[in-house]
């Protein structure tokens, strides 16, 4: 499969777009979180003007989206919104709604916008709105600030939501016995007083994001967990069997590896939407990409969360159904080990980038439903500069900066050599089938430039003690993951942090640092941005990492549901404007 | 089957229960070679439960007290030995991957597994009984000829493979049908009288019942066929016959009984089978069961869901056998005359 890639890239010498992501790779049970998806990057032969006419196809859909979706709002009256129950599915169960415990996606969004009522509300730049609190002031010299809460939130038990419960969230987030994963929201928050019932003061320092957390972070209720020992508070079944919330929807049932259901709250407040449209509203997980989409067809689920770009491609042709895409925190990349030979020279780096065809496996990979990645920060993030170009493709580049570093091609065996050691490297990753495809599309590019690639796949777990233990036992990985709003990535590449886990390239530099430092601190979103830039051009120069491309995310629906206004909030940021039309409530 | 023998010599029920008892006995060492086993092998594969909080935006120092919390700073042997003492005073532990008890997340998961392992086992055999033994009486003819074709056909397809092919025609030219193709239950389920929740699960056991069973009902086919025919070759069959009971009576009483003898150990054989094939099946169509929360726990390297996990299928496994020797021994003839 791997030498036919070979074969297939170079005899060709043309992009395997377009066509190739109509091949199904889905039918293979998968070995990691995520069944096998993906295309076959081996049928290659359409060219880069096949791929652009795609896209327009791609953007010429979307529009036809968004007028159906707006006639479809102006026919149906709002009064006859109301009602029906909406399905949605994901790959993977929510496991806890306990805002202290829970990391995954679905569980951040059902808690930020389905369950509960957050403080403030992020907009759809990530700036922060009134929610809970119906405003705040902040003190001149900016070490204090004053929530105002509305006063007709409820608990779903009755209780009214108060200044106290907010202060009690704030307690046992920073309480060091509560394993709460995310404290650098809250590591700027020093102090709280509660004022009265709806007034609530906290002692801050001066933070970049300083109210994001509080967007994510659900506040909990003090009359049900205030009693339980804070060191409990993980394990206790609110977040799995009985969760009370504030939000537009109330918990109704949970049945555990198959779906969540909730119930619109007739009491959620009309300044802040006031009820929602759905009835009831249902997460299901349906592992295998294959049978959620035949749920969608069968119309036992009304909307699909992060379907893979091969089937959204057929969905798509489907009249009933409306494919949709919006971009996501989430990118991938090559970490280099600079801390070994021949990773340490940062022109073999670059040179690896320039020889990798980012366009290429971005298609591959992601169809339409995705782009070419140029730093740490993607189109998702209100500070992404669309101006800032990632390296080129370009092999002949490559190829002269590896002769300029000394790996040359002596024998004309068809592999560079520097002191008789032949130029590779073991390229790790998960058995997933996006990666393998990448892995064999990097192969096929970096053969062409004399650099031998042996791909390697290890099963997640197996793979994250490789890469963060202190040997460091390999050279480089692909990898995925998501971004946080808040870009810190000291954790990545701070000097003083080289040994901890997740410095995998042991690559740092003390401007960076200062820069990344800053970063954390600057109240004002111009200075952040410009911070952000100069990051980014630091990393550009030094490539200890190989940005390969941002994921979209595809929501696939019927064309029934209404109102899903997804933006890099995520999912469910419009949920409780979501609606059914009156004929395809169920 | 020394149980048979016992039982001619014996005196029925307590021989019977003497047997049981002595096999319950020996599985108890076991069972806890197989947990041993399982906590050895899983310690020894790389990683731990953090992985899957494997994100940078989670500080190291988080992670070491989720370790500390789970134990997992202490020597492997102080481990297993906590873990045991545990286990033994009836404490699964705690599931970091599920964040509940392991005990409630087992209760959850196991009667769906029972539910349709249990119906899978009776269509398996029913179906595997009835086609064989029919296939027997009418050997050679076209009939015949065609089914054993079907069966090899299904013996020889792989189930999950089975499973995605009736998703896909359940969602197409199957649509009529009305079948779901994933989950145990309909959303509105809690909100069904109870005949009609009945039938709801009922609908959603059609598919990954046949995905389960379809395999291994061609193989009991092949196999009652094959014993089918050879008691019908037998020469009581002949006495049957020329004592003028009728043809009827001749297959179903005389041959076919004597041709299930050997099938209802077959029976033991196919538990494991059907358990270890529900592990696929049950990602395949969302059944919220054991084998997909076990497939899960070990990419999660959820140590506690594992163990508990692996325990119950190897005393399932164990008293599925169990079950087959003592069945084999009811059934038998030569037992109940005895």
């Amino acid at each position: 499969m791997v030498a036919s890639a070979i074969e297939a890239r170079r005899g060709a010498g043309s992009r395997p777009f377009g066509r190739a992501l109509l091949v199904v790779a889905a039918f293979v049970a998968g070995c990691d979180s995520g069944p096998p998806r993906g295309a076959d990057p081996m049928r290659g032969g359409d060219s880069l003007a096949a791929a652009e006419a795609e896209l327009r196809a791609e953007r010429a859909y979307a529009d036809g989206v968004r007028q159906a979706d707006s006639a479809a709002h102006a026919s149906v009256d709002e009064r006859n919104r109301y009602g029906g129950t909406i399905v949605v599915s994901g790959r993977n169960d929510i496991q806890t709604l306990n805002p202290l415990v829970a990391t995954d996606m679905e569980s951040v969004q059902h808690q930020a916008y389905v369950l509960f009522t957050p403080l403030v509300r992020s907009g759809p730049d990530f700036e922060p709105l009134p929610w809970l609190a119906r405003d705040w002031t902040i003190d001149p010299e900016g070490d204090r600030i004053t929530f105002h809460l509305r006063d007709d939130v409820f608990w779903h038990d009755g209780v009214p939501v108060t200044a106290a419960d907010v202060a009690f969230t704030w307690e046992r987030v920073v309480d060091p016995a509560v394993p709460f994963f995310n404290p650098a929201y809250f590591d700027a928050w020093e102090a709280v007083e509660v004022l009265d019932e709806r007034t609530v003061r906290f002692t801050v320092r001066p933070r970049s994001n300083l109210l994001y957390g509080w967007a994510v972070t659900a506040i909990l209720p003090e009359h049900i967990l205030g009693d339980v020992p804070p060191d409990q508070l993980a394990t206790h079944p609110f977040g799995t069997v009985s969760p009370i919330g504030s939000g537009p929807f109330r918990f109704v049932e949970r049945v555990p590896g198959d779906r969540w259901v909730f119930e619109a709250n007739p009491d959620f407040p009309e300044g802040l939407g006031g009820r929602p449209y759905a009835d009831r509203l249902v997460y299901r997980q349906i592992p295998e990409d294959a049978a959620a989409e035949a749920a969608l067809r069968t119309g036992e689920i009304d909307m699909i969360v992060d379907a893979d770009p091969v089937s959204a491609r057929r969905l798509a042709a489907d009249s009933g159904l409306v494919v949709t895409s919006y971009p996501s925190a989430e990118y991938s990349l090559i970490a280099w080990n600079t801390r070994r030979e021949p990773f340490d020279d940062p022109e073999v780096r670059r040179a690896l980038t320039l020889a990798i065809d980012r366009e290429s496996i971005a298609r591959v990979v992601r169809g339409t439903y995705g782009s070419v990645s140029a730093g740490p920060v993607g189109p998702w993030h209100w500070s992404w500069d669309p101006g800032w170009e990632p390296l080129p493709f370009d092999p002949d580049s490559a190829g002269r900066l590896l002769d300029r570093a000394g790996w040359t091609d002596a024998d004309s065996n068809g592999v560079r050599e520097k002191d008789g050691k032949p130029l590779g490297f073991e390229l790790y990753s998960t058995p997933r089938q996006a990666w393998q495809n990448v892995a064999a599309i990097v192969q096929a590019n970096l053969a062409d430039v004399g650099v031998v690639v042996e791909p390697r796949a290890r099963e997640q777990a197996a793979l994250i003690p490789l890469v963060t233990s202190p040997d460091r036992r390999f050279d480089a990985f692909l990898v995925g993951w998501s971004r946080d709003v808040p870009l810190d990535d000291r954790d990545l590449w701070a000097c003083d942090r080289v040994d901890d886990p997740m410095h995998f390239t042991g690559w740092c530099l003390p401007e960076l640092d200062a820069v990344l430092d800053s970063m954390q601190v600057v109240p004002d979103r111009e200075s952040l941005a410009r911070l952000t830039r100069r990051y980014e051009s630091l990393v550009a120069d030094a490539q200890p990492y190989t940005f390969l491309y941002n994921v979209d995310t595809i929501l696939a629906r019927r064309a029934g549901l209404r109102g899903v206004e997804a933006d890099a909030r995520g999912t469910w940021a419009s949920v409780a404007h979501w609606w059914l039309d009156p004929e395809s409530r169920r | 089957m020394g149980l048979g023998r016992a039982l001619v010599a014996g005196s029925g029920v307590e021989t019977l229960i003497r047997y049981v008892g002595s096999r319950l006995l020996q599985a108890i060492p076991l069972l806890i070679g197989v947990v041993t086993l399982v906590f050895v092998i899983l310690h020894l594969a790389p990683g731990d439960p953090t992985a899957i909080w494997f994100n940078p935006s989670i500080p190291p120092e988080v992670l070491e007290r989720m370790r500390e919390s789970m134990g997992l700073d202490r020597p492997l042997y102080e481990q297993y030995l906590h873990w045991l003492k545990s286990f033994l005073t009836g404490d699964f532990g705690y599931s970091y991957s599920q964040f509940r008890p392991v005990s409630e997340v087992i209760g959850d998961a196991l009667p769906n597994t029972l539910l349709l392992g249990g119906v899978c086992l009776i269509v398996v055999f029913g179906i595997g009984m009835a086609v064989g033994a029919w296939q027997a009486v009418r050997r050679h003819s076209a009939a015949d000829s065609m089914l054993t074709f079907v069966t090899l056909f299904l013996y020889s397809m792989p189930g999950f493979w089975l499973g995605l092919m009736l998703i896909l025609a359940a969602s197409t030219w199957l649509g009529w049908l009305g079948l779901p193709v994933s989950g145990m239950t309909s959303v509105d389920h809690s909100l069904l009288g109870p005949l009609d929740r009945i039938s709801d699960i009922a609908g959603h056991l059609v598919l990954p019942t046949i995905a389960l069973g379809l395999g291994s009902a061609a193989g009991v086919t092949r196999y009652v066929r094959g014993e089918m025919l050879e008691v019908l070759g037998q020469d009581y069959m002949r006495t049957a016959r020329a004592k003028g009971l009728t043809e009827r009576t001749v297959i179903l009483r005389h041959a076919l009984r004597n041709a299930l003898l050997p099938v209802v150990s077959l029976l033991g054989l196919y538990l494991p089978l059907l358990f270890g094939g529900a592990l696929v099946i049950e990602v395949v169509f969302s059944w919220p069961g054991m084998g997909r929360l076990m497939y899960d726990a070990v990419l999660a390297r959820d140590y506690p869901l594992v163990l508990a996990a692996s325990f119950l299928f190897a005393v399932l496994v164990i008293a599925g056998n169990l079950l087959a020797d003592v069945l084999y021994a009811l059934v038998d003839p030569r037992v109940r005359h005895a």
